[in-house]
């Protein structure tokens, strides 16, 4: 098992008030898995990314990443575990804007020491596999939303992570530029990538091996196989009627 | 490795921020500026204490006459005490074994002329000790010979300067020169001293390329003092060890105030404490610009560190995606402390440029020695370096402590 969430709970402290952002969870994905996790807004989707991605601790509850207790590990080996095991990709891209778009690919290569010509090389080689190569001395904010997501992309897939772990990836791009990052990511996990996701388009679950359910800071059900297949065929379904 | 990187990314957020930048390091250029300045200054005035030691001896004392007026003068008058004399020299000569020479110095105002050519520096009488006291020798011909001191020979040693007025390219040796009515025989030359303009100084310094050495015995029979029998208006005495010049100094001064009588006509200099006395007349301007200097690098550190906690803000959601990407506390902490270091380390190098064109305007301007050392200047830059670190320590944690996921949020 490569993520093993048990029965985590998390609680922020807001002022004199609680918020119980996750009440229990437990979830275990394997190597090589796909899963989408889907919920209304508010359910705790994001908190339980942060946590699987070590930035976040849990309250209560145990966290185990690739056989690795996480809850012992102190800063500097959890930033080594983000660096090296974990990649993120955020729904508004989160690239450094003082930085081109090559730098920001570097970045966590940085952070790893890796020297710079071969950084350079990487993070040319990542560019190229996501078509921006020729937007590598760009500044961010000259790109377009999905170019820029793309960029995030090669960020993540730079340091050659076990996971990564998407949060509402195309929840700022339109359709078409989203699919498109739907596929980068399809393709990552045939090559064997495991890829946790958040998404509140059922749709853009097709290409996941399984589906998490959350509402309230809980997981509802979990659907895979054939049942997955069905659910998401009936949303379409749905929704496809009012447009046709 | 990441240093480099961040001292990339450092400048590179400076220079995206010119002005402000600039506006930042003010108060850091000017406290560095100050720093500069005032060690310059400083610098100025011991090098030129050292140049006077240098000049007057390290084993020295030297004894100058002091004027008395009004009562005091009446006292002495009563006394019978005759100022500063040649045999005071002999006293201690006599009193004090560890001396190794003692030379009186009599000035005395009389035209000197070869033909119709004058001279403009002063006659002094003295004694053959003179040369070794001071360290200055006979080039050509030889100095005053005791010899001379005591049968009252008519015979001067001249000093480079006074030679080329005199004489111009001419040898002087044999030669005979008039002082007031009398005529000396030239019997030597001086050997050519550089001396440095002095200012501000405790002696003042003359230029002694200009003197012109006769023995104080013949001096004193043709032209005696007017009012005073002794007329000598310093002696030079040389201690044989340095170490006890100062013990000695003290015992100088008990010999002469019992052979006065009591009366003290006369002040004690050792030069070795010029550099004290030089120092402590500095002191007041040290003070000032030691406050204008520690002012502004407050002024100019809570400057930056206010400049640095504005940009950890701004840049919340970068520290946040850092986090994410595998950077430590650690390292994001080090990454601000070398933005500020740098920017204050920037001021630093403008302020050292500030304060040496300020040192300059001092030397022009108030005419005081000044001198931009290598010394110096490594000690502002790292007082501005120091600066940097001790006030971008607490934004850098700032930073550095911020929850990734806080920051993350951040918009
Ligand atoms: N850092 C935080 N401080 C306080 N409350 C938070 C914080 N992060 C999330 N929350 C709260 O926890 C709950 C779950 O948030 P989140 O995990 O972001 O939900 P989702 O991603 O599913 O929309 C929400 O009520 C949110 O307001
Ligand atoms: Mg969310």
């Amino acid at each position: 098992m490569l993520i093993e969430v048990q029965d985590i709970t998390k609680t922020y402290i807001m002022g004199d008030s609680e918020v119980h952002a996750l009440r229990g969870v437990s979830l275990g994905v394997e190597h090589g898995e796909y899963v989408a996790v889907m919920g209304p807004s508010g359910s705790g989707k994001s908190t339980l990314m942060h946590l699987i991605g070590c930035l976040d601790r849990p309250s209560t509850g145990h966290y185990t990443l690739d056989g690795t207790p996480v809850e012992d590990l102190d800063d500097v080996a959890l930033s080594a575990l983000r660096n090296r095991k974990i990649s993120f990709v955020f729904q508004s891209f989160n690239l450094i804007s003082q930085l081109s778009v090559a730098e920001n690919v570097e970045v966590p290569l940085i952070y790893r020491g890796t020297p710079r010509e071969e950084r350079e090389q990487l993070a040319a080689q990542k560019l190229a596999s996501v078509g921006l190569a020729h937007r590598r001395n760009h500044r961010p904010n000259e790109l377009s939303g999905g170019e820029c997501q793309r960029v995030a992309i090669a960020r993540a897939l730079v340091s050659d992570p076990d996971i990564v772990l998407a949060d509402e990836p195309t929840g700022n791009l339109d359709t078409k530029t989203g699919e498109e990052v739907m596929a980068i990511l399809a393709e990552l996990n045939d090559s064997g990538t495991t890829i946790v996701m958040v998404t509140h388009d059922i749709v853009k679950a097709k290409h996941a091996k399984r589906l998490v359910q959350m509402s309230d800071g809980k997981i509802d059900r979990q659907l895979v196989g054939e049942e997955k297949d069905r659910i998401i065929n009936q949303f379409e379904a749905m929704t496809a009627v009012p447009a046709a | 490795m990441q240093q480099s990187e961040h001292l990339r990314i450092g400048v590179r957020s400076i220079l995206a921020h010119k002005l402000r930048s600039l506006l930042t390091t003010l108060g850091i250029i000017f406290g560095v500026a100050a720093v500069v300045s005032m060690l310059s200054i400083a610098d100025g005035a011991r090098r030129e204490a050292v140049e006077q030691i240098r000049l007057l001896g390290t084993n020295n004392i030297r004894i100058n006459h002091v004027e008395l007026t009004g009562d005091l003068k009446e006292l002495a008058d009563a006394k019978g005490s005759s100022g500063l004399t040649h045999s005071d020299g002999s006293v201690l000569m006599r009193n004090l074994p560890n001396l190794t020479g003692v030379a009186p110095l009599r000035f005395v105002d009389e035209p000197v002329l070869f033909g119709n050519r004058e001279a403009t520096g002063r006659v002094v009488g003295t004694t053959a000790d003179y040369s070794r006291v001071t360290d200055f020798k006979a080039a050509r011909g030889r100095f005053i010979s005791p010899l001379d001191v005591r049968e009252g020979k008519r015979v001067a040693v001249i000093g480079a300067a006074a030679k080329a007025e005199l004489f111009g390219y001419r040898n002087p040796i044999g030669r005979k020169i008039r002082i007031g009515d009398a005529w000396f025989t030239v019997v030597g030359l001086m050997e050519s001293k550089t001396i440095r303009e002095a200012r501000a100084s405790v002696i003042q310094l003359r230029d002694i390329n200009t003197d012109i050495y006769t023995p104080i015995t013949a001096v004193n029979s043709r032209f005696p003092a007017p009012d005073r029998k002794g007329g000598v208006s310093e002696i030079a005495v040389q201690v044989s060890d340095a170490n006890q010049v100062e013990t000695t100094s003290g015992i100088v001064k008990r010999i002469l105030t019992r052979a006065h009588n009591g009366i003290e006509d006369f002040e004690i200099v050792v030069p070795a404490e010029l550099l004290a006395q030089a120092q402590s007349t500095q002191r007041v301007f040290n003070v000032v610009m030691g406050a204008i200097a520690g002012i502004s690098l407050l002024v100019g550190g809570i400057g930056i560190m206010n400049i640095m906690l504005t940009t950890v803000t701004e840049r919340t959601k970068e520290i946040g995606v850092r986090r994410a990407l595998g950077a430590t506390e650690d390292s994001i902490m080090r990454q601000f402390l070398v933005e500020t270091v740098l920017i204050s380390v920037a001021g630093g190098l403008a302020g050292i440029v500030v304060g040496a064109v300020m040192a300059r305007a001092i030397n022009v301007f108030a005419g005081w020695e000044t001198v931009i050392s290598m010394y110096s200047a490594t000690i502002a830059f790292g007082i501005s370096g120091l600066v940097g670190v001790l006030f971008g320590l607490y934004p850098a944690r700032r930073a550095a402590q911020m929850d990734p996921i806080t920051a993350l949020r951040f918009e």
